[in-house]
């Protein structure tokens, strides 16, 4: 009976605890997502027009070249910025829990200052070093002779400043939670390591890396959620341009419904895109066994 | 017992907090501030103690005229103003919800929100009298497009204009045209690149990123967006005219005009290249006169009449409309307002410190130096060449159906991404589907 009683309080205290987290989830998430679902349902303009069309958003937008052209270039931007996300923030960290490196402290946080700042703010400091005119990149290149880059006008180089720009401003966030996967390893294997003889770079392949995995799996993740999503940095930095060349599918989905009014129809996109994205965290969690092994 | 209690006390504190940070995120959150009227003990409109809520496009600075109008009225009638300040770009997306959620602004200092939803807005006519307005300026900024309702007062009437870089003519050897010989736009665009070659500047020629701008070159060629065909419309927006008008702006682009601008991949200003003189020639328009004097230091600039296209030079009004919601819980107030300012004692102040073109009859901008009164007659000269092609794609409403697109839609043929034939179907069938108009032989 005592411990029935207990139970039920244990129980009670969760839910307490849980309430708000959950009533917020619920109004920011669950709610508008059911209400994104009904509005694909219908050619919802943003206020005044609201009838059933049945599945016409899909079959529009399955038959869409526009909406294809959006994915494909953003599938690439996230393949080819994968490994960078990944890659970058863990070699900054084992280098910043490096005992031999000093001045870490100072040096992390210059490197997590970006994180703090919004994307309109990165947006702008990016505008400035990489503005085609008036930038300080173009700048410095002609100051040692060279010829200024067409940063704004080739397609190339303007996904190259939008990925630099979301490898600068997320570098720092994910270099903290490899530090912290790093700082959980256990001292003895590296001692253990370090008796067998073991290099520096023998150590970091075959001891860190593998024990990192679960982290790994989380920074992999959280980054390839963060590309396919990428949008407020586009805003900020291309709009999308030169042409559609840096139009990805969340700028695609924002142009269609709050440019075009045709909020139906973007939340049909929405939801599809949901969809996929899905069916991509889960590829990621079957592959790497949830972070059991790389 | 006390554990249980402290646990109960913790979850309580928890959701009050979480309670009190939603409520916290759901205020409107408005970059304004209210100024409060001096009591002058009356008012002229018999309204008096009202705030009412002002929408504007931008941050006022100390100078603004707009706001400085406001403050004389509620001052002078003992009202107060509050300011949100919201971009045209996302007034569009605000209004909507604001009207929802039943909380309006009293007044709206806006360039289109009262044409495209109409029924919204009180019908001015009702109001004041419309005979003191200029008739072209009242249809295009005022009037509904779907009806004769006249859904907001002209306030701020602007026109397209040229303007170029003085020094730079001069040392590339060029004269500027007269509004008695004007250039063809084939002779801009020879010239710009003239200005090019000659070092001078770095671009012959720039232009704002607005369809507005380019429609002006669309205009000139005998080009329109629509035809009118009976009680609608047929799109002609992909006619042979309006492609060749295209490929040579798209060509323009190319030689003399910075590319990246309108290719799309920049939020550069072309008027900032203008005043920095990277750019000899800018097609911009009439609101930007008065910043161009203030900030234009280190050359000598000037306003050239807009060139000829195949059929005439052409030009584009536009601007900025009073307009006061339906259901605004101070439209009383807001309708004082607008009755104290078009008084004519109170828009000559306005017009004065505006330093813009009159859309009331009877009061003009008396510029008080020499260089400001030619200038102002060559720009006052553009209203001539707005184009019955215009006022039939106005008459429209086109803009209901389709805006941005359409200026992405060139944005695509510059970049290279289409070539002009490719862009302007594409906009045509998505323009049709839109409207359901069909799209002309």
């Amino acid at each position: 009976m005592i411990k029935k009683k207990q139970a039920f309080r244990h129980t009670r205290a969760f839910w307490l605890f849980v309430l708000p987290a959950l009533l917020l989830f619920s109004v920011f998430f669950i709610l508008p997502l059911i209400l994104s679902i009904g509005f694909s349902f219908t050619n919802y303009d943003g206020w005044k027009t609201m009838d059933f069309v049945g599945l016409k958003n899909y079959i529009k937008l399955f038959t869409s070249i526009e909406f294809y052209k959006a994915l494909g270039r953003t599938f690439v931007y996230a393949l080819c910025n994968l490994p960078f996300k990944v890659i970058i923030p863990l070699l900054v960290a084992t280098l910043v829990t490096s005992k031999r490196l000093k001045g870490t402290t100072p040096i992390r946080t210059i490197i997590y200052i970006p994180v703090l700042l919004s994307a309109l703010v990165a947006g702008i400091t990016i505008n400035w070093m990489f503005g085609q005119e008036y930038g300080l990149i173009n700048f410095i290149i002609q100051k040692l002779g060279g010829t200024p880059l067409e940063w704004a006008l080739n397609p190339k180089l303007a996904t190259f400043v939008i990925s630099f720009a979301s490898n600068w401003v997320t570098v720092g966030y994910y270099m903290i939670l490899f530090i912290g996967g790093i700082n959980n390893i256990p001292k003895e294997l590296y001692e253990a390591g370090s008796v067998d003889g073991a290099t520096s770079v023998q150590t970091f392949f075959r001891l860190t890396l593998p024990l990192l995995s679960p982290t790994i799996f989380i920074v992999l993740l959280l980054s390839s959620v963060g590309l396919l999503k990428e949008y407020a940095l586009i805003q900020g930095i291309t709009q999308g341009g030169p042409g559609t060349s840096t139009t990805y599918i969340i700028k695609y989905i924002f142009d269609q419904g709050f440019t075009q009014y045709r909020y139906g129809y973007a939340s049909a996109i929405g939801v599809i895109v949901s969809l996929i994205f899905i069916v991509i965290a889960l590829i990621q969690f079957r592959a790497t066994n949830g972070g059991g092994e790389v | 017992m006390r554990r249980n209690w402290k646990k109960v006390i913790a979850g309580v504190l928890l959701a009050t907090t979480m309670t009190a940070a939603l409520s916290a995120c759901g205020t409107t959150s408005n970059n304004g501030g209210t100024t409060a009227g001096q009591s002058a003990g009356g008012s002229s409109g018999g309204v008096t103690g009202a705030t009412i809520k002002v929408f504007l496009s931008e941050e006022p600075g100390a100078d603004d005229i707009n706001m400085k109008m406001m403050n004389a009225w509620a001052a002078e009638t003992g009202n107060a103003i509050e300011t949100i300040i919201i971009s045209h770009a996302d007034q569009a997306t605000k209004f909507p919800s604001m009207a929802k959620n039943k909380d309006l602004p009293d007044l709206i200092w806006t360039t289109g929100i009262h044409q495209k939803y109409p029924e919204e807005f009180v019908d001015m006519s009702t109001v004041m009298d419309m005979d003191i307005f200029e008739d072209t300026v009242l249809k295009i900024l005022g009037k509904s497009y779907t009806s004769d309702k006249i859904v907001g007062l002209p306030v701020q009437f602007t026109v397209t204009n040229m303007y170029y870089n003085k020094d730079a003519f001069a040392a590339a050897g060029l004269t500027a045209p007269t509004i008695e010989s004007a250039w063809t736009w084939d002779e801009l665009y020879e010239n710009a690149a003239k200005l090019q070659e000659s070092g001078a500047v770095k671009y012959g020629f720039a232009s704002d990123v607005s369809r507005a701008r380019y429609d002006i070159l669309m205009y000139a060629n005998g080009g329109s967006l629509v035809e009118a065909d009976g009680d609608t419309f047929k799109i002609t927006v992909n006619s042979e005219a309006n492609i060749k008008t295209l490929e040579k702006f798209v060509e323009a682009n190319e030689k003399v005009m910075p590319k990246a601008i309108w290719a799309g991949g920049t939020t550069d200003n072309p008027v900032d290249y203008f005043k920095n003189g990277d750019a000899g020639i800018l097609l911009s328009g009439s609101w930007n006169y008065n910043s161009m004097l203030e900030e234009i230091t280190n050359f000598d600039f000037g306003i050239m009449p807009t060139p000829k296209g195949e059929v005439s030079q052409a030009s584009i009004i536009g601007g900025t409309a009073l307009a006061v919601p339906e259901n605004a819980k101070n439209k009383e107030a807001a309708l004082d307002f607008c009755k104290w300012l078009y008084e004519e004692e109170h828009f000559k102040t306005y017009l004065q410190g505006d330093k813009g073109l009159s859309a009331r009859k009877g009061v003009v901008y008396e510029p008080e130096n020499e260089k400001s009164v030619e200038d102002l007659a060559i720009i006052q000269s553009e209203v001539a060449y707005v184009s019955d092609l215009f006022m039939v794609d106005e008459s429209s409403g086109w803009r209901v159906y389709k805006n941005d697109e359409y200026r992405d839609t060139i944005k695509r043929a510059v970049s290279g991404e289409l070539t002009a034939k490719e862009a302007l179907d594409t906009f045509a069938k998505e323009f049709s589907e839109s409207s359901g108009w069909a799209i002309a032989e």
